[in-house]
């Protein structure tokens, strides 16, 4: 493929959101961006965004089902929030010290998770289903179901998403790593081979646990920072998810990753991911313009017609090249 | 050979014993929790009532719900499908007043979500869990903002309770419950199509090479799902009715829970039993209960589900120790 049409491939997608967005927010007399705070808010998403999708992406392709993602991010963030607390009160450096405590907590609770699932080697469906569970539970006995407010309501935590530059540099350090980790390196070049060929992969003497294990812990770790900075921009982290509450989170990724593996057809697969949740930033930055007209319930339905028109269109595009090509 | 021979019938004791595992589970439920409401002095009648108003939503649209599974995919839409149906269903009464056109609502509404799903995964060729995905979102999202919108300040929206007082009373729900289990066992048991579908789960491969049309009995699954969730949402509204925006939230993952806890694997095929859900259904629901009876303190619902869920992960172990491979399943 010739580098103009790669470009072109890479872009289009968030590209021609931008216009039909900004179109419709001039319509409506605003921007989709109106000033330096919403500029602020619109990166944020797209790291909490690009992060999840991230994290989701990494068991998804490897066919692992993993509902525990949220309940790993909300769980890390009350720990997160508690250390840094009993430490600091809230004073200076709270909110770098959370993110540190969280990520650790995270990927701890990561590595758990794909301890169980190696251990009791049962699908990773339902052992990411108990694990939700117990991660929810203990949420709640620590929090005793409340919401969790003192902790992260101090300057430290409003200064770090009250400024793009950190989300900005968060985006950049996982974007690197997550390309250095899974396309530059042994355990990525081990994860590709067992995503695609389990069995062979196996028998060539790749350690199928260990990479399981990094996968989960890196997984976790990636949720420790969504986590920490939906704590930060919420200013509370809800301790009462349970029955599978917490789920949530996962499904806000789905449109973006498959978004994100459309446009790796013409870039690098994290790229795709930065680009998709670049586009679903817009939409949401759309949404707060027209906060009056659109409800979070309608939200929720634009956002779940937009994922089943994309799909229909991916998983039948042959037949609808062929249809528009005979016409 | 004798030595072979050995080995084939101590499997065949092992997998016998597994297979009453969530049997036996159940009866050691049941005991524990006739013991502690006992011990804890409370009415037992009135326990044993609660458990069983909780547990027969959830076996009734698990019961729908293991004819999908059975095809080696699931539908965690079947919640909020259940809100939807039951929100339809007071809409249609408060609309027209009329019984009749309520329960024709109420089915109606869950055989559409139901078909909507397996449309999209059929015919368009989208995985059924990102499908179900989306349909959760959309059919939470639409019932809510009914509810919110016509249930004002109360947040709920409701049918007077003299409507379905009457039917309020075990003896009327256990005959319903009886009727569609035994509907959905001789479907899944005695008839091609549900040995089909289990073909189908077990292998899709092989099942398109025989001819079996796929396309047809994901349909199938996916309907009686539906006619599952319209009877859960019905029970739902004889046992409260009041629908809120929380209404049968957690049954779309209880069911996942249920049907493990029943003894049938998550990846369906051959060895998916119809039974587990309604096994599975009021086990997990009485160890919610007795769990939730024991623990006394302000954060008991953790803890309970903390437990319930050591639990749930333990009982898998078990049931699927005949069933391990060297690699790590996916």
């Amino acid at each position: 493929m010739s580098i103009p049409k790669r470009f072109l491939g890479t872009i289009a997608i968030p590209l021609i959101s931008f216009i039909i967005l900004e179109a419709l927010c001039l319509r409506h007399g605003s921007h989709i961006i109106t000033n330096m705070r919403s500029f602020d808010n619109f990166v944020v998403y797209v790291a909490i965004v690009m992060i999840t999708t991230i994290a989701l992406s990494i068991n998804l392709n490897s066919g692992r089902f993993d509902f525990s993602l949220g309940s790993m991010a909300a769980l890390s963030a009350v720990i997160g929030a508690k250390i840094t607390y009993a430490v600091l009160g809230g004073g200076e450096g709270s909110a770098f010290m959370m993110l540190a405590v969280t990520v650790v907590a995270g990927a701890i609770l990561g590595l758990i998770s794909g301890c169980v699932y190696v251990v009791l080697r049962i699908p990773p469906i339902i052992t990411s289903l108990g694990v939700t569970l117990i991660y929810e539970g203990i949420m709640y006995t620590i929090t005793e179901g409340k919401y969790l407010r003192v902790e992260v309501q101090n300057a430290s935590m409003s200064g770090f998403v009250s400024t793009w530059k950190y989300a900005f540099a968060i985006i950049v350090l996982v974007l690197v790593a997550a390309i250095v980790i899974f396309d530059h390196s042994r355990f990525g070049y081990d994860y590709k081979a067992l995503k695609d060929g389990q069995k062979v992969a196996v028998n060539t003497g790749i350690n199928e646990v260990k990479n399981a294990l990094g996968c989960y812990a890196i997984c976790g770790g990636l949720m420790g920072i969504v986590g920490f900075l939906n704590a930060a921009r919420n200013t509370t982290i809800n301790g009462g998810q349970l029955n599978f509450g917490s789920i949530a989170i996962m499904f806000t990724a789905f449109l973006p990753m498959f978004i994100g593996s459309y446009i790796s057809r013409f870039t690098n697969e994290r790229i795709g991911f930065l680009l998709a949740a670049v586009t679903m930033s817009l939409l949401n930055s759309t949404f707060a313009v027209f906060s009056n007209e659109v409800t979070a319930s309608m939200q929720s339905i634009i956002n779940a017609v937009l994922l089943v028109v994309f799909l229909i269109y991916l998983n039948n595009e042959k037949l609808l090249v062929r249809i528009f090509s005979k016409k | 050979m004798k030595q072979k021979m050995n080995q084939i019938k101590k499997n065949g004791i092992g997998q016998f014993l597994v297979t009453l595992l969530p049997f036996a589970a159940l009866v050691v439920l049941f005991g524990l929790f006739v013991g502690v409401v006992s011990m804890k002095g409370y009415r037992l009648d009135m326990y044993l009532q609660i458990v069983f108003n909780e547990g027969v939503v959830l076996a009734v649209v698990a019961t729908g719900a293991i004819f999908i599974y059975t095809l080696g995919t699931f539908d965690i839409s079947l919640g909020a499908a259940t809100l939807f149906a039951a929100t339809m269903g007071v809409l249609a009464y408060n609309a027209t007043e009329n019984m009749g056109l309520m329960i024709l609502a109420i089915f109606a509404s869950g055989i559409i979500c139901s078909l909507l799903n397996s449309v999209l995964a059929s015919v368009f060729h989208i995985p059924a869990f990102v499908t179900t995905v989306a349909m959760m979102s959309v059919l939470t999202a639409v019932a809510s903002q009914i509810i919110t919108t016509k249930g004002g300040a109360l947040g709920g929206i409701s049918i007077p309770s003299v409507v379905v007082k009457d039917m309020d009373e075990p003896a009327f729900k256990i005959v319903l419950l009886a009727v569609f289990f035994l509907a959905c066992f001789f479907i899944f048991n005695l008839t091609k199509a549900g040995r089909r579908q289990k073909f189908i789960g077990g292998n899709p491969v092989c099942a398109e090479l025989t001819g079996i049309q796929f396309n047809k009995y994901t349909i199938l699954a996916f309907t009686i799902a539906g006619i599952g969730v319209g009877l859960g949402a019905f029970l739902t509204l004889i046992y409260t009715p009041s629908v809120t925006t929380t209404t049968a939230s957690s049954v779309g993952m209880n069911i996942f829970i249920a049907i493990v806890f029943g003894g049938m694997p998550i990846s369906g095929g051959a060895r998916s039993k119809i039974y587990a859900s309604l096994v599975g259904g009021f086990s997990f629901m009485l160890l919610n209960d007795i769990l939730d009876l024991v623990i006394d303190s302000s954060a008991a619902y953790g803890i309970t589900q903390l437990i319930s869920a050591v639990f749930f992960l333990a009982v898998v172990y078990v049931t699927s120790m005949n069933y391990r491979t060297q690699m790590l399943p996916r």
